[in-house]
């Protein structure tokens, strides 16, 4: 299955992503995100947690990769895997793997909640679409 | 869908959705746009601008500027006042990039005189100047430093030794918005500024080495002291990390207040609150300290290109400021409204601040001819300098911020390569020194509106007039 897709937006980077469950969702969507950094990696591996609330699912997937967002930039680090330890629709408790990062090739401003969307389709799989001001 | 049927036409600039159009309007919604540029208007920003009439304190109308183009909540090139203390204050309604703009930097030279030192001045000057999305400065500020920059803008790192008095003087707000306070600006936010200041940043941010291509009004030139042939350097870009995390954190406090202030709004990233109540005065208070840091980092950019002058000019290494402006930011500032002076909050989402002659808040070398407005072109295009009117009192005194995209920055990568693009710019003699040749494809002007058509339609309606044509010599991106 492929992993997202992106969207014509005519200022801003627009994605849609798919999983089979939520958590693979998001799991899928903080890799686009990645992605889009256009990171140039170096070889160092690192390991964060990250803990977040939020009042539903779909401000819990705009914090979660605001947070992304954050820590890529302040630690300068990629995360290339995620594994959740607590994974409920206004809370997510995971640990992050990944690596150091020499330089990305583009600056996200804002992960947004413009036209936002996260349904289950009648076909069974998760679909989100999200708006990163860039 | 909106379109140009729903609009009835005001003059030939001008057009406006009536209030009656939609029962949610407050206000009507306005629209500076020429018959010719109808078709690069996306029915998504016509929307967004018909949302943001329904912003709970909104006067007069919502205005889009002829760069009008969709954002997030409302467009960019978005305009709206608001009445204070009973209005409302929306993150959204400045951006995520607090406090982006532009500063432009006067030389002694013209373009003949320094034509063999233009490439090793593009070089150094992008030696200097990192984009920050690699090591960054190479200097780590602490969380305290971040703070005196926060509260004191401009006047702070000149104080430092950065600047002089008159970088001070020639920047809106002398450099420093009174109101910031460090306090309410989050841990977060400071961490992503700390090697941050002096960065450019990615997107459309740029540095350009321009040339005065074209004077178009002799008098006001001479009072800005620009002259035909002159070299000048523009510098365009924002807060940086730091803004973006403060739009982030306080968009989060604004979604969440909602209900406790019973304000209902069509789209989520129009999300405000009372001014006055506590959360809109810590936002607001944040905001201005981001918009510190904004200015804070042009200076800093300032400083470096200076150094790059004198390192590779030997003799008049001076690089005044003509003037630096703000267009992404809420301020406060007193309009006529129905002939009684009235305070007022003015957002300005991608649009551009522009006192009119005799307005107290402009430089006194100004003060007769009006504030200088700086219109950055998309890459490899011209730039305006323009100077304020009176006439656009109805607008807020505000015009247009650059040229506006029409096409995504997938479907510029798809139409044209990034080398395509540097060589299209060098056979036109243009320099061009950049990290990432994806990065200038999707820059490319194919996907941006022309805009000296832009610039026309605020000239033609008097909103400012053009006093300079700048083109481009050299485009620097960062490392």
């Amino acid at each position: 299955m492929k992993n997202f897709k992106i969207l014509e937006h005519s200022a801003d980077l627009e994605i849609r992503v798919w999983g089979r469950s939520k958590e693979e969702l998001f799991k899928k969507t903080m890799l686009a995100m990645e992605q889009a950094l256009k990171p140039k990696i170096k070889n160092r591996e690192i390991q964060t947690k990250i803990k977040i609330e939020s009042e539903n699912l779909e401000a819990l997937l705009v914090d979660f990769l605001s947070e992304i967002n954050y820590l890529n930039e302040v630690n300068q680090e990629i995360y290339q895997k995620i594994k959740f330890e607590k994974f409920f629709d206004t809370e997510i408790e995971a640990d992050l793997f990944g690596k150091k990062v020499e330089r990305f090739g583009l600056q996200i401003k804002g992960v947004t909640f413009h036209n936002l969307d996260i349904h289950q389709r009648e076909d069974g799989l998760w679909e989100a679409t999200i708006i990163f001001d860039i | 869908m909106i379109s140009q049927k729903d609009f009835k036409k005001i003059n030939d600039f001008l057009w406006e959705i009536p209030k009656s159009f939609w029962i949610k309007m407050r206000v009507p919604a306005r629209l500076y746009l020429s018959d010719k540029m109808w078709n690069q208007i996306e029915s998504r920003a016509l929307e967004q601008l018909v949302n943001t009439t329904t912003l709970p304190g909104i006067v007069k109308y919502a205005l889009g500027m002829p760069d009008l183009h969709s954002g997030y909540g409302p467009p960019i090139g978005g305009v709206g006042a608001i009445k204070i203390p009973e209005g409302v204050i929306s993150p959204g309604f400045v951006g995520y990039d607090e406090n982006c703009g532009v500063r432009l930097l006067k030389s002694e030279y013209n373009d003949k005189e320094i034509a063999s030192y233009l490439d090793r001045l593009a070089v150094e000057i992008q030696k200097k100047i990192p984009s920050g999305l690699g090591r960054g400065r190479g200097i780590k500020l602490g969380l305290g430093e971040i703070d005196k920059i926060l509260e004191g803008g401009v006047p702070y790192l000149v104080k430092k030794g950065y600047g002089g008095e008159e970088d001070i003087e020639n920047c809106e707000e002398k450099g420093k918005m009174v109101q910031a306070e460090a306090a309410v600006v989050s841990d977060r936010a400071k961490n992503r500024g700390r090697d941050q200041v002096g960065t450019l940043g990615s997107g459309n941010h740029f540095i350009e080495i321009q040339k005065v291509a074209e004077i178009f009004d002799q008098a006001v030139a001479q009072i800005f002291g620009l002259f035909q042939g002159q070299v000048v350097v523009m510098i365009h870009t924002g807060s940086r990390g730091l803004g973006h995390q403060n739009c982030t954190d306080y968009l989060r406090v604004a979604m969440r207040t909602l209900p406790k202030y019973k304000i209902e709004l069509p789209d989520r990233e129009l999300a405000c609150v009372p001014f006055e109540s506590p959360e809109g005065q810590r936002f607001f208070r944040a905001m201005s300290a981001a918009c510190n840091y904004a200015w804070a980092n042009r200076q800093m950019i300032t400083y470096y290109i200076r150094k790059a002058w004198q390192t590779v000019l030997t003799k008049k290494t001076d690089l005044k400021l003509l003037y630096d402006v703000a267009h992404n930011i809420a301020k406060i500032e007193e309009h006529l409204v129905d002939g009684k002076r009235t305070k007022l909050l003015v957002h300005r989402k991608g649009a551009t601040r522009a006192f009119p002659p005799g307005h107290p808040e402009i430089p006194f070398q100004y003060k007769e001819v009006g504030q200088p407005v700086l219109i950055p072109g998309s890459m490899g295009t011209a730039s305006y300098i323009l100077v304020g009117t009176e006439k656009s009192a109805e607008a807020w005194y505000t015009v247009c911020h650059g040229a506006g995209r029409i096409m995504s920055r997938r479907a510029a990568t798809r139409r044209i390569s990034g080398s395509e693009v540097v060589r299209e710019l060098e056979s036109r003699g243009i320099v061009v020194k950049c990290w990432s040749m994806r990065g200038i494809a999707e820059e490319a002007p194919l996907a941006y509106k022309n805009v000296d058509e832009v610039v026309e339609v605020v000239h033609q309606v008097g909103l400012a007039k053009k006093v300079a044509r700048l083109v481009p010599l050299a485009v620097i991106k960062g490392e």
